[in-house]
């Protein structure tokens, strides 16, 4: 870095306001699409591990195993079949990482139960599926929106790693950065991606009052 | 009627929950089981809406063995309230007790007016509609969970240690509204309690259980407080049995001496307000005291002995329906009345 260089130059943030919009913006949907796949997945998958336990253990070791391989060997190894720069290489990966996230959150939730609630709602005629998808599901939905918050901010972290294999979005500024030794995108990069996960992290617990009005005091506060 | 027909439960480790229990549980009463923890009772409870399969013998309802119908449309029609009301959390009190009318698939709007219905028949404001149940007392989601059981009209209502989880005094106020209740609707209710004393205030018929659910006496408790089977459920009854079995009696039988025959007892004057209703007793030489009146057409026995015990005059002060007093007895009038209507022996 050049002894005059500024930390922050401001000039040049002014002039790439609209890349920088675009970075992020394409960063939000890299990382929050996954998320929400993530959980479309894991709502099934976390149902069928509910009404047979069973499954649920090597299910659960395949995610971890999943989740504790480093990021970035994963997207090297896509690029021969998705090719270099392309989102599907980084949002494949981050759709498994918040699935094993996501999966454990959507179990442990649905065992949250109360055993009352679940006695009561099985000796008022629920069947297993019944009761399963119209009463612990719902009642999950604390539990769920807990897990969603980790898995999105970890996804919009993760995210940037892709600018490795081309398409890191946000990821990008630092590698720009650092290559040229200059600060300022670097700083932006981080400000933004911080500015990201707080908002993302607020809607979300915003969107838990509004869904699980009943779990604003307490989880499963009726017992 | 629900018919118990050598119904037995082994657990697949040995162990026997119950033995092999005959029973017959009246249409229109209440039934309340009752013994320590482990005696079986809630076992037998779950046999009738099929939450346990009994492994010998069978469950009759109204003739019928349970084991041949359809279990979640067999619960559909029984009642049921557990210790910790389990309500829905993600649901709203009026949703909440709609709940079986929703699973019988009664349209939205019907429904919840049933569960209007029910809300004001335990006894809830209608804005406890739109709560949801961490918002009420322990008291109030037990009577949510009365009126979910009864939203589509069950005439079978199963109920396992419904109030114990609830402190003493909203454990009477519940019980007083399950009679009140019991007296308008005539559900066939098969109640489980370890408490004797709830048993004997709310059972028709009280079956007292000893382990692996062997009937140790079954009675009405009248007869089960004067005349318990062996020393056991004596035991098991406690201390002063005589005495509460007082609180089984109506005092309807007191000789009640009129105020026109003089209002004065050793020495004390019964001092009535100007409309007549009682206030104090009043002695020359000693400070007032509260007058404690009893009505003798709906209270018990032991009221009205509890109200002479703590009369300075010894006199207990009758009352008419609007609180005005209509004469009095004294300690002898109701202890005459105790051995008018003596007590059933043996059993």
């Amino acid at each position: 870095m050049a002894d005059d260089e500024p930390l922050v130059r401001w000039k040049w943030i002014a002039d790439h306001l609209n890349y920088l919009a675009q970075l992020a913006l394409d960063h939000a949907v890299m990382a929050l699409v996954p998320v929400l796949i993530g959980l479309l997945l894991a709502v099934p998958l976390g149902l069928l591990c509910a009404r047979h336990p069973r499954l649920y253990q090597p299910v659960a070791v395949v995610f971890n195993t999943l989740y504790a391989l480093p990021a970035v060997a994963i997207f090297m190894l896509l690029v021969p079949y998705t090719g270099l720069g392309e989102a599907g290489t980084v949002m494949i990966p981050l759709t498994f990482y918040a699935l094993a996230l996501l999966l454990p959150t959507t179990v442990e939730g649905l065992r949250a139960t109360p055993e009352a609630v679940r006695q009561a709602a099985t000796a008022m005629g629920y069947g297993h599926w019944r009761r399963l998808v119209a009463v612990e599901l719902p009642s999950s939905v604390p539990y769920l929106m807990g897990g969603l918050r980790v898995a999105a901010v970890s996804s919009i972290s993760m995210a940037a790693v892709g600018a490795l294999v081309g398409r890191g979005a946000l990821g990008y500024l630092f590698i720009d950065g650092f290559q040229r030794t200059f600060t300022t995108p670097i700083l932006a990069g981080i400000v933004l991606i911080a500015a990201l996960a707080l908002l993302v992290d607020v809607a979300l617990v915003l969107a838990r009052r509004l869904l699980a009005p009943w779990a604003v005091r307490s989880q499963g506060a009726a017992q | 009627m629900i018919r118990f027909d050598g119904a037995a439960k082994r657990h697949p480790d040995g162990t026997v929950a119950v033995e092999g229990l005959d029973l017959d549980v009246p249409a229109g009463r209440i039934t309340v089981l009752v013994g320590p923890s482990g005696c079986g009772k809630t076992t037998l409870l779950r046999m009738v809406n099929r939450m346990v399969e009994p492994t010998g013998g069978r469950v009759l309802l109204d003739g019928t063995d349970v084991a041949e119908l359809d279990a979640a449309k067999l619960r559909r029609g029984i009642g049921y309230v557990i210790q910790q009301a389990g309500l829905f959390p993600h649901r709203k009190v009026i949703d909440n007790i709609a709940t079986v009318p929703y699973l019988l698939g009664w349209d939205k709007k019907k429904a919840r007016a049933r569960a209007a219905e029910l809300l004001d028949l335990v006894g809830l404001a209608p804005e406890t509609a739109k709560r949801y149940p961490f918002q009420l007392s322990g008291g109030q989601q037990q009577r949510v969970g009365v009126a979910r059981a009864l939203a589509a009209d069950p005439p079978v209502l199963l109920m396992d240690e419904p109030f114990s989880a609830v402190d003493p005094v909203v454990r009477a106020g519940l019980q007083e509204e399950l009679l009140r209740l019991q007296s308008e609707l005539n559900k066939t209710v098969l109640f489980v309690t370890h408490d004797i004393e709830e048993a004997v205030r709310l059972g028709d018929q009280v079956v007292v259980l000893r382990e692996h659910g062997r009937i140790a006496q079954q009675a009405d408790p009248h007869t089960l407080l004067t005349s318990p089977a062996d020393e056991d459920v004596a035991g098991f009854l406690g201390r002063d049995r005589g005495l509460r079995g007082l609180g089984l009696r109506p005092a309807t039988g007191i000789a009640i001496r009129p105020l026109a025959d003089g209002t004065e007892h050793g020495g004390w004057e019964l001092a009535l307000d100007p409309a007549g209703r009682p206030v104090e007793w009043r002695h020359p030489a000693h400070p007032a005291r509260p007058a404690i009146g009893f009505h003798p057409g709906t209270d018990t026995l032991r009221t009205a002995l509890d109200a002479a015990v703590l009369s300075p005059a010894g006199a207990a002060v009758a009352l008419d329906a609007r609180g005005l007093a209509t004469g009095t007895a004294d300690r002898a009038d109701v202890l005459a009345a105790l051995t008018e209507h003596p007590v059933a022996t043996g059993g």
